[in-house]
């Protein structure tokens, strides 16, 4: 806990957190959702994420860098907090859990039909337990050498020079998709981000000069790469082949061969492994943030373990893909309103507060 | 002592053993009589049982009393200064009690004088003893012999321990009345300096540590001359007392790192040390990872750069490597060919030897992933040949690659433990076997023979012997992981790696440096070697007080 960490580490966490197995059928969901040039509706989503970066960035600000927990407990009876720490825990540890569950399922329809999945989930969650234990500075280095080892497979995208065609994008805007334009499509797309409002709770174990602006970076990082991965797709698929493709990227990475290798996809869906294991690791990392708040005297490693065993029975629950990608949109739904509402109310508390009296921050940085 | 002991099987047994061993200094109160006298941190608090001192605690006076000298022969004169638990008076008699059944013990005495001296013939040189102690006292009287015992070469033993340590250093004790002094004879024991023979440079400079922390302290000086160098020296090994210096440059080191290490030093209490791969075990941060934490190397050109860096270097007696901390994971990769080289090939060497530890670590389990479980992946060019040498093995690849790799461990051994001759045979042997005889015999295919024959190669050319050893060591389970869960088995076994890395911390600081905590300057002498003008700074590492090395402009 001496070190804190710097702003490179905390945008490499917003990009791992952010990138999870959900970018594999991103231009699908666009194509649906958001229709032609989706790119384009993605980075006004994109905006608005900022936005609410910015919100958090602003409780930051008011708060006087206090955790989001102390801003809580100061206005709100711990009576009353206690249960709502432990549901954060549980739902955050469900969106890690059902990220990681859909990872596994593709990857057991894609190489291993006849392998259980959970067994291949339980190899993830000891991983996961692994990471979660040793503290979010090692999470942080672990994740930055994550990112090298997953973000450079979005360099591929170049391979696709030859195939890609500018009027496989046509002149139309965002039309046809499949629905037509509503909140609901365009709250599908946006839970792509999902995962930057862990900004929030590394407030007290970051360097507070460079905290946003990590957050900042790593947000225009992913989506950047995500922008990268839908105009490589949108110009090499046809509009109708984005839309009927399950996971497109799939199938594009399978396209490229090298002299040596073949169908790259096998690797590259590999490598985001480290992606979906960050998300569980993180996700779970708020969970524990969260747990340890409502029990405090916890022995060493005990809540660590508690959420590990949690996950592996949330994670056994979907049993099927088509079931897991639903139990996954629901959470992310559920999620997305989190991130937006949980600033917005330690906002209010925080601008109560420091109107009402000079807040009293506490010293030493909160277990 | 033990007769004494059952003799007064009195009330408390403990009391009575503790009485026993002063016994037959008279009835005073050990610790009473010799607190006045002590100038030793430690020696009033320890009060325990004689033999068993506190080498960390002697040290530590020993080690304040050395800073800054500059002869490399200092520290046996300051280790025989060590001394704590004083419990018999400092008497001829004692101490040749001390030296019971010791044949190499000697004493030589002046009758004209009364002086005495007492030391172990085989350690010291008998020149200098003719020259400092026969020659000047031969014949002199009793009021000469007092003046000649003033000269600074003879230091005041204060306590039996100090006398015996200093003995045992390769001093002699010279008793003058009820006086007695330390007097270094160390004689230089051990081969001289030699070519090390575990990291050859091909350019640069040949000579090596030594088994002699004398001659190894004295190359060090050759090199570095600056009095702002530091030599500290400390006892480990409750039995051995082994010598160990920690050495750095004030004002370059960073001071936490020199306390933490000698602290480190000090807390151990093992009886014996031998090695200084065997020291680090017992103060890095994680005992338990199977990764080495601090950069051992016997060449002396690479402990003065690590120096230089800020970095605090310890030296074993008895042990030609010499310990340099803290330490990256990535400093394992480098060696001191890539400075003497040109920058472009020392920056190919570097991304050479990461090209090998990828290839070591992953290059035999990826083959075994891939044909166990994803064929689809080989080109189909490529698939032929792979089929038709596959076609002749009865095995799953699992089974194949653990069959070979084993058998490059067995020949690796074998070469190491056998004499330089046989071990050639050896070698011609195994190449016979692995290479042709293994896939006309039907065991296995071609392309793994060149898989795992490229990894072992690979394998060598990460520079540190020690890191190449656990990285072939790791590759076991990931062949066994990509052997049940192909590629995924492979990522989660790289997962686990990279995570295990991540937890690693030497002295505190963090094992990844520079790529986490993140420093893009660093990067220009980690996984390149930047041209000299770029390295400007000492690395983040090291947290020196003193950031900048190189002042030149271009």
């Amino acid at each position: 806990m001496s070190e804190k960490l710097n702003g490179y580490h905390v945008a490499f966490i917003i990009v791992m957190i952010e990138l999870d197995v959900t970018v594999f059928s991103l231009p699908r969901i666009l194509a649906e959702n958001l229709g032609t040039n989706g790119w384009i509706g993605l980075l006004l989503l994109s905006a608005i994420a900022f936005a609410n970066l910015g919100l958090i960035h602003l409780f930051h600000r008011v708060g006087r860098g206090r955790s989001p927990f102390e801003v809580a407990e100061q206005s709100i009876p711990r009576l009353l907090l206690k249960p709502a720490y432990i549901l954060l825990a549980v739902f955050w540890i469900t969106i890690g859990s059902f990220v990681c569950k859909k990872y596994v399922l593709i990857y057991q329809m894609v190489a291993f039909p006849t392998t259980n999945a959970n067994l291949l989930y339980v190899l993830l969650a000891a991983l996961a337990f692994y990471l979660l234990i040793k503290g979010i500075y090692n999470i942080g280095k672990a994740m930055t050498i994550f990112f090298y080892f997953t973000v450079p497979a979005a360099l591929f995208a170049f391979y696709f020079k030859g195939q890609w065609e500018l009027y496989r994008f046509t002149p139309f805007l965002l039309k046809g998709g499949t629905e037509g334009h509503s909140l609901k499509n365009w709250l599908e797309v946006y839970t792509i981000f999902v995962g930057y409002e862990i900004s929030l709770f590394l407030i007290p174990f970051a360097e507070p000069k460079s905290l946003f602006k990590g957050v900042y970076f790593g947000h225009s990082l992913t989506t950047s790469v995500y922008v990268l991965l839908i105009i490589v797709s949108y110009g090499f698929f046809s509009f109708e082949q984005l839309q009927a493709m399950m996971y497109p990227l799939l199938n594009l990475f399978s396209y490229i061969e090298l002299p040596f290798l073949n169908r790259l996809e096998n690797l590259i869906f590999t490598l985001f492994l480290f992606s979906n294991l960050a998300s569980l690791v993180l996700f779970g990392w708020m969970a524990l943030m969260a747990l340890r708040r409502a029990f405090p005297k916890a022995r060493k490693n005990m809540l660590e373990l508690i959420l590990i065993a949690a996950s592996l029975g949330i994670g056994s629950y979907p049993k099927i893909l088509r079931d897991s990608e639903i139990m996954l949109r629901v959470v992310l739904y559920l999620e997305t309103a989190i991130a937006f509402l949980l600033p917005a109310v330690l906002l209010v508390l925080a601008v109560y507060q420091a109107r009402g009296k000079t807040p009293k921050p506490e010293s030493g940085t909160p277990v | 002592m033990s007769d004494a002991t059952s003799g007064n099987s009195g009330p408390n047994t403990d009391s009575e053993q503790f009485g026993s061993s002063t016994d037959n200094n008279g009835p005073a109160p050990d610790s009473g009589q010799h607190a006045p006298t002590s100038e030793d941190g430690g020696t009033t608090a320890a009060t325990g049982q004689p033999q068993n001192i506190d080498a960390a605690q002697t040290a530590s006076a020993a080690g304040t009393g050395s800073a800054g000298g500059s002869a490399p022969s200092d520290g046996n004169g300051n280790a025989g200064a060590q001394a704590a638990a004083p419990l018999k008076p400092l008497t001829m008699e004692n101490l040749l009690r001390e030296f019971n059944n010791t044949m190499d013990l000697k004493y030589r005495d002046f009758p004209a004088n009364g002086v005495t001296a007492v030391y172990l013939q085989y350690m010291i040189d008998a020149d200098q003893l003719y020259r400092t102690l026969v020659l000047p006292f031969s014949g002199v009287t009793d009021e000469m012999a007092g003046k000649l015992l003033e000269q600074a070469i003879f230091e005041r033993a204060n306590t039996l321990e100090d006398a015996v340590y200093a003995i045992l250093y390769g001093s002699a004790v010279v008793f003058s009345g009820d006086r007695a002094y330390k007097l270094d004879l160390t004689r230089s024991i051990g081969r001289s300096i030699e070519q090390t023979e575990t990291e050859t440079v091909i350019a640069g400079p040949h000579d090596g540590f030594v088994e002699n922390i004398v001659e190894n302290l004295a190359l060090l000086r050759k090199r570095l001359r600056s009095s702002h160098l530091k030599t500290v020296s400390l006892a480990v090994g409750e039995v051995t007392k082994t010598q160990v210096v920690v050495t750095y440059i004030e004002g370059i080191a960073n001071q936490e790192f020199v306390g933490k290490v000698t602290e480190r030093l000090k807390s151990i209490e093992f009886d014996a040390i031998y090695e200084a791969n065997m020291l680090v075990q017992l103060i890095d941060d994680n005992p338990n990872s199977f990764f080495p934490q601090f950069v051992v190397t016997e060449r002396p050109d690479a402990i003065c750069s690590k120096l230089t860096a800020g970095r605090v270097v310890i030296f074993v007696d008895g042990s030609p490597s010499a310990v340099s901390a803290p330490s990256s994971f990535f400093e394992f990769f480098t060696s001191p060919d890539d400075y003497y080289q040109r920058w472009h090939v020392g920056t190919a060497l570097r991304l050479l030897r990461i090209v090998g530890f990828i290839i070591t670590v992953g290059f035999t389990a990826f083959y075994v992933s891939v044909t166990t479980f994803h064929y689809e992946m080989i080109p189909h060019k490529m698939l032929l040949n792979l089929t038709k040498s596959r076609s002749n093995v009865p095995f799953p690849p699992l089974y194949e690659a653990l069959l070979m790799e084993t058998t490059i461990e067995l020949l690796r051994e074998a070469g190491a433990r056998l004499p330089t001759k046989i071990g050639q045979t050896i070698g011609i042997v195994g190449g016979i076997v692995i290479g042709q005889a293994a896939v006309q015999a039907g065991f296995t295919s071609n392309v793994l023979i060149i898989a795992v024959a490229s990894s072992a190669i690979a394998s060598f050319v990460i520079p540190s012997y020690v890191m190449s050893a656990s990285i072939r060591l790791i590759r076991f389970p990931l062949i066994f992981l990509a052997g049940i869960w192909g590629n995924f088995g492979l990522m989660v076994g790289i997962a686990f790696i990279v995570i295990h890395l991540s937890g690693i911390t030497n002295l505190g600081s963090s094992y990844m440096s520079p790529i986490a905590p993140m420093n893009l300057k660093d990067w220009l002498d980690t996984f390149i070697r930047g041209p000299f003008s770029s390295l400007r700074y000492r690395p983040s590492q090291v947290k020196s007080p003193n950031k900048q090395k190189n002042k030149m402009r271009k």
